[in-house]
């Protein structure tokens, strides 16, 4: 894409994240948004949603750079966030060759995948077909590792921190924090916070070769 | 008069959530003017109702609209608006009108399916007029992704005569609410905003203008036109033009027809879809004057006719329908313009669902001035396994469907509607036959019952009850429809977001009103009306098959709030326990060690009926499901329940797997057994036992009559032992079969000519055809047994020189030695039953006379009838009801013609026949001829040429020839009754030879355990893998109710010949079930016993908590809620608490 956003001259960026109801993709979503619009660039979040907190698939989409819409169609995804490898494998047909994926490794098994013929397929078989895109895998039990940090609920905070952490957002780090912050419910922004610094720490840890890069 | 806003009467619709989310930190709603936020489509129209000084607003929730109502809600009690969640949309559009009169502006917002419910309010506004501004918000859901249609609501246009506007982006959202009001107070028409999901849901920056402060201005009395009765709805009609023109010139501005580019050809596009068609068009690199229209009703006439006076042609791009394409093609043409216009009609655009970028991309190549290639592969990629949204761990819906479900083994047509519920519908629970929309899960019910006859069953949620289901409700009342309508209430309207229900009211974490429905279903006039509590299963299944059975309308309230909201609310539900699957007893059904093949599939309806038999057993969490009565009679441990499983889904090959995994004589026995499970069956507490027997013989049939054998044993691969069984009836047949599956070379000696022992010599061929013998010998003898007929232990060889050149040897010989009892004097030709049984060829005449009372009594009276004889008269001492024949052979007998002289004697012979007199047993266990006690004065003469011996036969022990090695006991062969070993290390014993018990049925199971005993003397825990029958003092004998599948008393007969005709030869007597009998006695059987195959909570309950992990089955207890409803139907006992949090 060679359009620009407006104030910035960012190019596009065309985000998606995908997980299951109740895993945090929509709040996600929103913090890029928000942190997104507070840096002065041009944003949609797209956050198509029906019963979503019923534990069925869920996407959320950012569109960084001019436009009216928040679409991202088919080959035009250039940073997915997944927040569950079958939900990865799911969106695959998004993705453009170059795409950076962020996958937290942490299955959860789908009721149909004993009724219907399609098995839920191994780490390396779903690796292998992003790969196979042309996208950059970056694996990470995001779950065990919010459970370390003290809730394995907070598994978006700390896919936003490894995200943050890697460079991946045209976004300041320091405005980043406060919207993560800023958009935590109360009852749990503690815990929150701790998972999304632990997402920072360990990507900013790695860096060069990045946490598990497939 | 409208009250005045206070924080009183209109907070109290806000759930508590959203103001705590408020505290310390201002709105976002409420921010300064010129600030830029990232607004959702819906709260930029908040925004706009907000500037534009909005005093009332309500609504019904419903996606996509529902941020809006919800946004209203938690902004009330701060900005002097009165807000509702009205109990339906009728009954929102009534309301804002009614503020409107009143003099306040008003929004109402609702999904566009709840618009055409408020249909009749509606269409009449326009004439009366609004008063203040009214904006109706209904939002669109083009693709039907949240909805089960698509529809066009900008019809009601000019239909209802209503200004109708759409945005593209939420800037536009905002602008277009704030001009609304001024639009709909200047013209007096309510105008319809309508946006789709794609605008309600996406968040793009919003610049804001400033808040203000509406007036209410109050109802000013005017009945002229505040009355539409017909004289004034005349004059209203014709004021309607006025005003829409009046709304046509304000809709003329910028913010809804703005045009851009230049060309000859033009681009129009409308609402949502002129967002993405400006971005793609800039991809396309189009040249093309691109005009943005956000009104669709009326029409911006001149602008429009300016427009297309420069274009050649003009692409009408409009989401769901054809609206502006006709209405813009009727313009040029009244115009006389030659504009070409192209959109749906000409077949240039999708006729359905949303215009998605590949879809404009697509569309408007023609146009394009460079074609759009997507960086990546456009494909459909791998093939993934779906994720439907699913109800939640401890939701209260799974639980009363699933009662619903298991209590009704009907199977009634189930009827839904809309909420969470409806994911009842589909797997797991199959709880929606049909669905239409709010309120019709009763009326589908009632129609549907009312025109067949049925009785059907209806669901709804307690919103929706007050939404449209109460009238629904009363109707069905009202004709006492035959059907019985379920009201989940769990306080909450939970599928939109959790907003409040009109039943209760909730502050701080506390319900402040609650509103009974049983009291108002009751007020109704419902004359059957029960309150469950769907986590108390067993008491829900009771009173769901109570409704059920009750004559009439019957009403179930089903209470349980929903754990998500009062976990939000803070409503505390006690504490919660985890649970986790016992994986010793999960999986287990107490048979499966004996090695049978028992994976075949297991059917829903089945595992309905066990859910139902564990459900409604007292006691249940302390008792371990025992194994089903009949298998634990079986000498064979056959699962019965498995097999007419099988049978009654019709999967035939499948139940003779069941059945010849443990039985290698299937064609025998399927016709000689002597039922020890029928007399157990607990079905005979209901009526009679299941027919089982009848069962095996009608798939033994069906499988003698397939082309190719559907059975397939699987059989160890020869390892190079050898072993040589002595006597080929039905325990030396078994014992042979077993060994030669264990892969033992099997040698088969008997000393008559052909196999079969008793089953060929003493059970006459009307009983056992031999051609139904053959095949059971030919398969046994074709998996490579060598038989050596004409053989006798004793005189032709012995166990000695067996032992030489064979690893082992199992004894089978047999009970032949026929007993006599001593009557004086001289009569009648004597002969013994065996004997007589045995010789095919003997003719007789005249009178028979045969003693004694079991299997060989009864076959020796029906044969010496088929052999010539004038009569046959059986004597024996014990009564009628103790013989051991097996029952219905007596009966067959009688019928035949022959006849009984029970508790009788045989005393003397003389030269005509015998004497007899009549006896009372001594006293209790009675046997011998002794333990009887003659009746003075009742001796009789019975005239008799021939007399038959049937009092027994003894084990020959003079026939084994001298062994001074064995062990006899009681005239038995003495062998280890657990592995059939006897005094010799290397020899076994099977069968009468060691047994009194003397079936058939209990003869091969012996064989079967004899042989394992000897393989596991050669080959150790080798042996093991596949296992004999326990024995029957091993199992476990305590039987449960079962659960009644099916009705019918009526046991299902085989058709048998008639008895007149019978004894003219041996043809067999009686037939095989016909395949409709056999599935319907097959769903007889109550499941009463347990099965390993169970997999229930998966295939039926569906919780998420459970994790299916390959076979085994855990619970995830990250995502157990602790409502512990499996507990109480697992039916394998399986599941048990692990750990109690925040217990007291």
């Amino acid at each position: 894409m060679s359009a620009t956003a407006a104030k910035s001259g960012v190019a596009t960026i065309r985000i998606l994240m995908v997980g299951v109801g109740g895993q945090g993709v929509l709040t996600a979503g929103r913090v890029i948004g928000e942190a997104a619009l507070a840096a002065n660039l041009d944003v949609r979040v797209g956050q198509l949603h029906g019963m979503s907190q019923r534990g069925g698939s869920v996407e959320t989409t950012v569109v960084i750079g001019a436009g009216e819409s928040a679409f991202v169609g088919a080959g035009t995804c250039d940073l997915l966030l997944a927040l569950e490898p079958l939900e990865a494998l799911r969106a695959a047909p998004r993705l453009r060759p170059g795409a950076t994926v962020w996958l937290s490794t942490a299955r959860i098994v789908p009721g149909t995948v004993g009724a219907v013929d399609k098995p839920y397929p191994s780490l390396s078989e779903i690796e292998a077909l992003l790969t196979a895109r042309g996208a950059q895998v970056h694996t990470v039990n995001a779950t065990d590792l919010a459970a370390s940090a003290g809730d394995a609920k907070a598994v978006s905070a700390f896919m936003l921190g490894m995200l943050i952490g890697a460079g991946s957002l045209p976004i300041d780090e320091e405005l980043f924090d406060k919207t993560v912050s800023a958009f935590s419910p109360a009852r749990s922004r503690e815990t929150t916070l701790r998972a999304y610094r632990l997402g920072v720490a360990l990507q900013r840890k790695e860096s060069g070769g990045g946490l598990g890069t497939a | 008069m409208l009250p005045q806003a206070d924080s009183r009467n209109t907070g109290q619709g806000a759930p508590s959530r959203m103001t705590a989310q408020a505290t310390g930190r201002q709105d976002p709603l409420l921010a300064g003017p010129g600030k830029r936020l990232l607004y959702l489509g819906n709260e930029a129209i908040i925004r706009g109702a907000l500037e534009a000084g909005v005093r009332f607003a309500c609504g019904y929730p419903g996606t996509p609209s529902s941020e809006i109502t919800d946004g209203f809600a938690r902004l009330a009690g701060h900005t002097g608006i009165t807000f509702e969640y009205s109990v339906n949309e009728k009954i929102a559009v009534e309301m804002a009108f009614a503020a409107s009169l009143a003099g306040a502006r008003s929004i109402v917002a609702m999904k566009h399916l709840g618009l055409m419910y408020a249909g009749d309010p509606l269409t009449t506004i326009p004439y009366i007029g609004v008063n203040a501004g009214m904006v109706i918000v209904s939002a669109a859901d083009p693709s039907c992704r949240t909805s089960p249609n698509e529809q066009d609501q900008r019809f009601l246009g000019p239909m209802v005569h209503m200004p109708v506007i759409e945005p593209a982006t939420a800037q536009q959202a905002l602008e277009m609410t704030r001009a609304a009001f001024e639009v709909s107070e200047q013209s007096s028409l309510p105008v319809l905003l309508r946006p789709t999901t794609r605008i309600c849901h996406t968040r793009a920056p919003v610049t804001v203008g400033a808040l203000r402060t509406g007036e209410v201005s109050g109802f000013v009395r005017d009945p002229r036109r505040h009355l539409p009765v017909p004289a004034n709805a005349v004059r209203m009609r014709r004021e309607i033009e006025n005003r829409m023109t009046v709304a046509s010139d304000l809709l003329g501005q910028p913010l809804f027809c703005e045009a851009s580019g230049e060309g000859r050809r033009g681009v129009l596009a409308f609402g949502a879809a002129a967002a993405v068609c400006g971005e793609v068009l800039a991809e396309l690199g189009a040249e093309t004057r691109f005009l943005r229209l956000g009104v669709a009703h009326p029409l911006p006439e001149e602008w429009l006719t300016s427009e297309l006076r420069g274009l050649d042609e003009l692409w009408v791009i409009e989401e769901l329908s054809a609206f502006l394409e006709d209405a813009i093609a009727a313009h040029c043409h009244r115009q006389g313009l030659a504009t070409k216009v192209r959109g749906k009609r000409t077949g240039d655009l999708p006729k359905m669902f949303e215009y998605e970028p590949e879809v404009l991309r697509t569309a408007l190549a023609p146009v394009a001035a460079r074609a759009f290639v997507a960086p990546g592969a456009v494909d459909n990629g791998p093939q993934v396994a779906p994720r439907p949204p699913v109800l939640c761990a401890a939701c209260p819906h799974r639980s009363s469907f699933f009662a619903a479900r298991s209590a009704l083994s009907e199977a009634p047509l189930f009827f839904n509607d809309i909420g969470c519920y409806t994911l009842g519908c589909g797997q797991p629970l199959e709880s929606g036959d049909a669905l239409l929309c709010m309120g019709a899960g009763f009326t589908l019910a009632a129609g549907a019952a009312r025109v067949s006859g049925e009785r059907t069953v209806g669901f709804m949620g307690d919103s929706t009850f007050f939404h449209s289901g109460m009238p629904a409700l009363l109707n069905a009342i009202k004709e006492d429809v035959n059907m019985v309508a379920v009201i989940l209430d769990n306080d909450v309207t939970a599928m939109t977001g959790f907003q409040e229900s009109p039943l209760v009211d909730v502050k701080d974490g506390q319900i402040t009103r609650r509103t009974d429905i049983v009291d108002v279903v009751r007020a109704l006039g419902a004359k059957r009306v029960e309150r469950i509590d769907p986590e108390d299963l067993p008491s829900a299944i009771t009173a769901f098959r109570e409704a059920w059975d009750y004559p009439g309308l019957a009403v179930i309230v089903s209470e349980r709030p929903c754990p998500v909201f009062a976990q939000r609310e803070g409503i505390s539900t006690g504490a919660r326990t985890v649970f986790a699957i016992d994986t010793e007893r999960c999986k287990h059904c107490g048979r499966e060690s004996c090695g049978q093949r028992c994976s075949q599939g297991i059917e829903r309806a089945y595992e309905r009926a066990m859910v139902r038999a564990r459900s409604q057993e007292t006691g249940a969490e302390q008792n371990v499901p025992p194994v089903a009565a009949c298998a634990t009679a079986c000498p064979l441990f056959l699962c019965v329940q498995g097999y007419a499983a099988h049978i009654a889904a019709g999967r035939y090959a499948d139940a003779l797997e069941l059945i010849m995994d443990g039985l290698p004589l299937p064609d025998s026995v399927c016709r000689v057994c002597h039922r020890p499970c029928e007399d157990v069956c607990v079905r005979a507490q209901t009526d009679s036992p299941v027919a089982i027997n009848d069962l095996k013989r009608f798939v033994v049939d069906w499988a003698d009559a397939q082309p190719e054998f559907p059975y397939r044993l699987e059989r160890e691969p020869d390892h190079g032992r050898s072993v040589a069984v002595v006597g080929a009836g039905p325990a030396g047949l078994a014992a042979a079969h077993e060994l030669r599956v264990r892969g033992y070379a099997v040698t088969l000696l008997d000393a008559a000519d052909e196999p079969g022992g008793l089953l060929r010599y003493g059970i006459p061929a009307y009983r056992l055809p031999r051609e139904a013998l053959a095949k059971d010998i030919r398969r046994v003898l074709d998996l490579g047994i060598r038989f050596e007929g004409g053989r006798r232990l004793g005189s032709d060889f012995t166990t000695d020189e067996l032992l030489q050149h064979h690893d082992g040897v199992v004894i089978a010989i047999g009970a032949g030695k026929p007993a006599r009892g001593e009557v004086p004097g001289d009569g009648p030709q004597q002969v013994d039953a065996l004997a007589f049984l045995r010789d095919d060829n003997c003719r007789i005449s005249g009178e028979v006379v045969v003693i004694g009372g079991g299997n060989a009594a009864v076959d020796a009276a029906r044969s010496a009838l088929r052999r010539g004889a004038s009569g046959a008269t059986i004597v024996c001492l014990e009564a009628r009801d103790a013989m051991p024949a097996i029952s219905a052979e007596t009966k067959e007998a009688v019928r035949e013609g022959v006849n009984l002289r029970t508790a009788t004697r045989v005393t003397r012979l003389t030269a005509t026949g015998v004497e007899t007199v009549c006896v009372r047993p001594a006293g209790a266990g009675a046997l011998l001829p002794s333990d009887y006690d003659p009746v003075e004065g009742s001796a009789r003469q019975l005239p008799a040429t021939h007399l038959i011996w049937a009092i027994g036969q003894t084990a020959d022990r003079e026939a084994l020839g001298p062994q001074p090695s064995l062990r006899w006991e009681d005239g038995c062969l003495a062998a280890d009754p657990l592995t059939g070993q006897t005094s010799h290390a290397r020899i076994f014993a099977a069968g009468d030879v060691v047994n009194g018990e003397r079936t058939v049925t209990g003869a091969i199971a012996l064989g079967r355990r004899a042989a394992w005993g000897l393989d596991r003397s050669l080959r150790g825990d080798a042996a093991d893998t596949r296992q004999p029958p326990p024995l029957p003092s091993a199992r476990d004998l305590r039987g449960r109710p079962g659960a009644v599948r099916i009705d019918s008393a009526q046991r299902a007969v085989p058709a048998e010949r008639e008895a007149s005709g019978r004894t003219s030869d041996f043809s067999e007597v009686v037939g095989v079930l016909t395949e409709e009998q056999a599935q319907a006695e097959a769903q007889r059987c109550t499941i009463c016993g347990n099965c390993g195959n169970c997999n229930a909570c998966v295939d039926l309950f569906g919780c998420p908590a459970f994790v299916q992990d390959g076979a085994a089955v855990r619970i995830d207890e990250k995502a157990c809620t602790g409502c512990g409803v499996c507990v109480s139907f697992c039916p394998t006992g399986a599941i048990h608490a692990v750990t109690a949090e925040g217990g007291p």
